[in-house]
């Protein structure tokens, strides 16, 4: 391979990394630390990407004072070709609405967040599982069927807010979905290691000691709950303002599937972990992607399903040989140091 | 009449959940049956599938649930296994369907087999031949687990394995045998599905949804549960769905999937435990 | 002395078991006192009717003057009864400290807006850690301080119970047998220990234990409860000549 080409695999690969990231940090919060089983993530990602993608081009028109008639879903091709060259002339004004997109994003996130934990309030195990995976199926179908929402099947284009980056373009979408992915990384460590983080993983350890030593159990989970959807809710923004377009397309597969499979690789509960497991994942996927029409004169199949069948059994073997992952939880200590006894740091985990 | 015809649709897609962790496959187990009917007459198939398929859920045991189980895997675990599974079976699938396509020159997608049905009283075929399969496997299902040693042997080690094994019940065959069964109650709903509607190796990821939603509609405890689960929802989404569209508009038929969850969020405020759980409430 | 605690013919059972057929007893403040009785006497249901764990059928109890007969386990926590389990239910992947750490009332920090502002809460955690590492000094703990409860023995795992139940500031514990599973030695130390807790602060004690050996050296009431009934109440000379007591562990 080129050098061009092992830069351009690697920008690609980053910018799945920090969406995944992204998600599963908010996945791991959920599952990880505090033990509820959101198998329903699609929901809050799909919500941020279709929300923000719905709102974005008609805010694109509100703020930056473009006056046309045509509806911003259904003529979206030309309405953007009014907005963007704006965009593009002004990276000051791009990033501001990148910002306030990504406000909207977390919003949505949250909305979704909170339409989860209604189930989650009541529901334990396999029973708020089976709900959450049912709810998440929902938006795709309003997606689909709703045309002022994101334009149908088709889906809609959104507004080109790295557009002023020029043929520089994907660099810097790259970089900044990395720097928010670090962002919020920062942000989930420190959150785990307060006196917050230690109730969440008392209620994953043993729920019942921790009602009866006072904590209010349903906020807690709906706290993460709705922490971890705006989570996914940034990253489907994100994702979708990267990707410049929307299609109802987002499903169960690669949002809520891959998530759990990229903690469970890495190790749940530790958010360093769950950034080991995204980044060797996406790695893995990426190769695979690369690289699966040389092996096709090998294979009887279209290499196309090589996806499904290597991901798969991956997940199970890891099931079933190793299911803590690669990083073990490290247990997070406290951090003040009293004289007597040696409380330790934090230790990386 | 329509309301009747997709009942049946759901009805033949039940779950019917007696193994502990859900059945996230019976989907891929669904398309997987309907290629294999795709040779003889239609109704033939359906008990090859059952077997077979009921081997896949054999298979998902051992090779996959068996050995986690041994390691004392959490239930959550146990689903994220099942998922799996049902990704590597939807990949299986769709390189047999592009294989059927290439050796047997057949379109082997969005499979229809309604126009080789039968008819009878004006009905398609279809229509008698689920109800009485639904009836005869839930007569079946009854008679064994309630008369027979057997059934009696799956209900201890349902509710209490650790004092099952205690007393002799082999617990492990047990959970092989719900999982078999369960598998080829799957398969034989697959085998029906293209009579009725387009099959593709989708479709069971699609339809996941909705079978959940009927299972916990009925009550995930008894198994009755999920015949009135399915028949519940079946009705509400034809019923529903005409009803509101004659009101409001026609626009509103685009949102007909979203049918059983919106029942799904009915049922989980109003009686969490489902139909079943509430009748039997009630007889209390 | 004022009774803290005081139990009104309680009555609970289990469908058709009775557990608890019309108990009374009191406790006095600032006493330790005692619960034995054999196996099945129903001393950890009554534990569990008072702090809420299970609903009485019939009867009173107060606390401190106010009547809590049907409170919520959280309630009674806030109101400051802390008990400990017979098996202990510790938060096995949090460490020994942490697991202290997590029985408080109300720490700013555990909330999850004010936890964004280190400052709002860094001190109170100070605090809480010092008190917690002091108690972990005590019962012997301090090298299993950074370790997941899950690695702990079966004793020590009794110990960190004791240890957050001692971090809650509670005026009352009901301890449900705190010493089983622990060597003699460290045992009487633990019993010292709560003896001089109970002189520096004020707090009572209520405990449950067989391990009559070591209990009677430091108690000042013994309650005695066969058949979920008491049998017999007084100090420990009292109850060790009492024919009754006698007749109730050995009847079993």
């Amino acid at each position: 391979m080129t050098l061009d080409q092992v830069i351009l695999f690697t920008v690609d690969l980053l910018a799945l990394f920090s969406i995944y990231l992204i998600i599963n940090l908010g996945l791991n919060l959920q599952q990880g630390v505090t033990g509820i089983p959101n198998f329903g993530l699609v929901l809050a990602v799909a919500g941020g990407a279709y929300i923000t993608a719905s709102l974005s081009t008609r805010l694109a028109i509100y703020l930056l004072n473009v006056h046309t008639n045509l509806d911003p879903i259904v003529n979206n091709v030309s309405v953007l070709q009014l907005v963007n060259p704006i965009l593009r002339s002004s990276p000051s004004l791009s990033i501001g609405l990148l910002a306030l997109f990504l406000v909207i994003g977390g919003a949505s996130g949250a909305l979704m967040g909170l339409v989860s934990s209604a189930p989650a309030v009541r529901l334990r195990e396999d029973y708020l599982a089976i709900t959450l995976l049912a709810f998440g199926e929902i938006l795709n179908v309003v997606g689909t069927g709703y045309d002022p929402l994101i334009g149908g099947p088709p889906g809609t284009s959104l507004p080109d807010i790295f557009g002023w980056a020029g043929q520089y373009r994907f660099y810097w979408a790259t970089l900044i979905m990395l720097l928010v992915a670090v962002m919020i990384f920062v942000y989930m460590e420190r959150l785990v290691r307060t006196p917050f983080g230690r109730v969440l993983k008392a209620i994953r350890d043993n729920e019942n000691t921790a009602r009866s030593l006072g904590k209010d159990i349903t906020r807690y989970r709906m706290s993460a709950i709705l922490i971890g959807s705006i989570l996914c809710g940034i990253a489907g923004a994100l994702w979708a303002l990267y990707s410049g377009a929307v299609t109802p397309s987002y499903d169960r597969f690669d949002y809520t599937f891959l998530p759990w499979l990229m903690i469970l690789l890495g190790g749940m509960g530790s958010n360093i972990g769950t950034a080991v497991g995204t980044l060797v994942f996406v790695t893995l996927d990426e190769l695979i992607d690369y690289f699966k029409y040389s092996f096709a004169p090998f294979l009887p199949f279209n290499v196309v399903w090589l996806n499904y069948l290597l991901l798969g059994l991956l997940t199970i073997i890891i099931l079933i040989y190793r299911p803590e992952g690669i990083i073990r939880e490290k247990w997070a200590s406290v951090p003040a140091a009293p004289p007597p006894s040696p409380t330790g740091e934090a230790k990386p985990g | 009449m329509m309301a009747l015809g997709v009942t049946l649709l759901y009805r033949t897609t039940k779950v019917a959940n007696f193994a502990h962790a859900s059945l996230v496959t019976s989907g891929a187990y669904v398309a997987y049956s309907v290629v294999v009917v795709l040779h003889p007459n239609p109704y033939v198939g359906a008990p090859l599938a059952f077997a077979l398929v009921g081997g896949l859920g054999l298979l998902l045991f051992y090779g996959v649930l068996e050995p986690m189980r041994r390691r004392h895997s959490p239930t959550v675990m146990l689903m994220v296994a099942t998922l799996a599974f049902d990704i590597v079976l939807f990949g299986v699938l769709n390189i047999i369907a592009d294989d059927l396509a290439s050796t047997y020159l057949v379109p082997s997608r969005n499979i229809l087999m309604s126009a080789s049905d039968f008819t009878f009283m004006g009905q398609p075929g279809i229509f008698f031949v689920a109800v009485g399969i639904l009836s005869l496997c839930s007569v079946v299902l009854y008679i064994l687990l309630s008369f027979t040693t057997l059934g009696i042997a799956l209900r201890a080690s349902m509710e209490n394995s650790s004092l099952a094994q205690a007393i002799g019940v082999n617990v492990t065959l047990m959970l092989a045998i719900s999982w078999f069964a369960a598998g080829g109650l799957a398969g034989v709903s697959g085998a029906l599905l293209p009579m009725w509607t387009q099959v593709n190796p989708n479709t069971g990821t699609v339809l996941l949804a909705s079978m959940f939603c009927a299972s916990i509609v009925g009550g995930l405890d008894e198994i009755y549960g999920a015949v009135l689960g399915g028949f519940l929802l079946g009705f509400v989404d034809v019923v529903g769905t005409s009803v509101l569209a004659s009101s409001i508009g026609a626009w509103i038929a685009f949102y007909e999937p979203a049918v059983p969850l919106v029942v799904l969020c009915a049922t989980l405020i109003l009686a969490p435990r489902g139909l079943a759980g509430f009748l039997a409430r009630r007889r209390k | 002395m004022a009774s803290l605690l005081s139990v009104e013919e309680v009555a609970a059972s289990f469908g058709k078991l009775r557990a608890l057929d019309g108990v009374t007893l009191s406790v006095e403040e600032e006493s330790v006192t005692l619960l034995i009785g054999p196996n099945g006497s129903g001393k950890t249901t009554l534990v569990n009717v008072i702090t809420g764990f299970q609903k009485p059928d019939g009867g009173h109890i107060y606390y401190g003057g106010k009547e809590i007969t049907r409170w919520s386990p959280q309630r009674v926590y806030r109101a400051g009864i802390a008990r400990t389990f017979q098996v202990p239910s510790l938060f096995s992947k949090l460490t020994t400290i942490q697991n202290l750490l997590v029985a408080d009332k109300a720490h700013p920090g555990e909330s999850f807006l004010k936890s964004h502002l280190r400052r709002l809460w860094v001190k109170h955690e100070k605090e809480r850690v010092e008190k917690a590492s002091k108690i972990l000094q005590t019962l012997g703990l301090t090298e299993q301080s950074d370790k997941p409860a899950s690695v702990l023995s079966g004793g020590q795992m009794k110990l960190t119970e004791l240890g957050r139940a001692l971090m809650s500031d509670a005026k009352l514990y009901l301890l449900d047998e705190p010493i089983s599973g622990v060597n003699p030695t460290l045992a009487l130390e633990i019993f010292a220990r709560i003896v001089s807790l109970r002189k520096q602060f004020g707090v009572t004690f209520f405990i449950i234990e067989h391990r009559l050996d070591i209990a009677l050296r430091y108690v000042d009431y013994v309650n005695v409860m066969a058949s979920g009934k008491l049998v017999a109440a007084g100090t420990p000379t009292q109850i060790v000549s009492d024919p009754k007591v006698i007749e109730a562990y050995l009847a079993r």
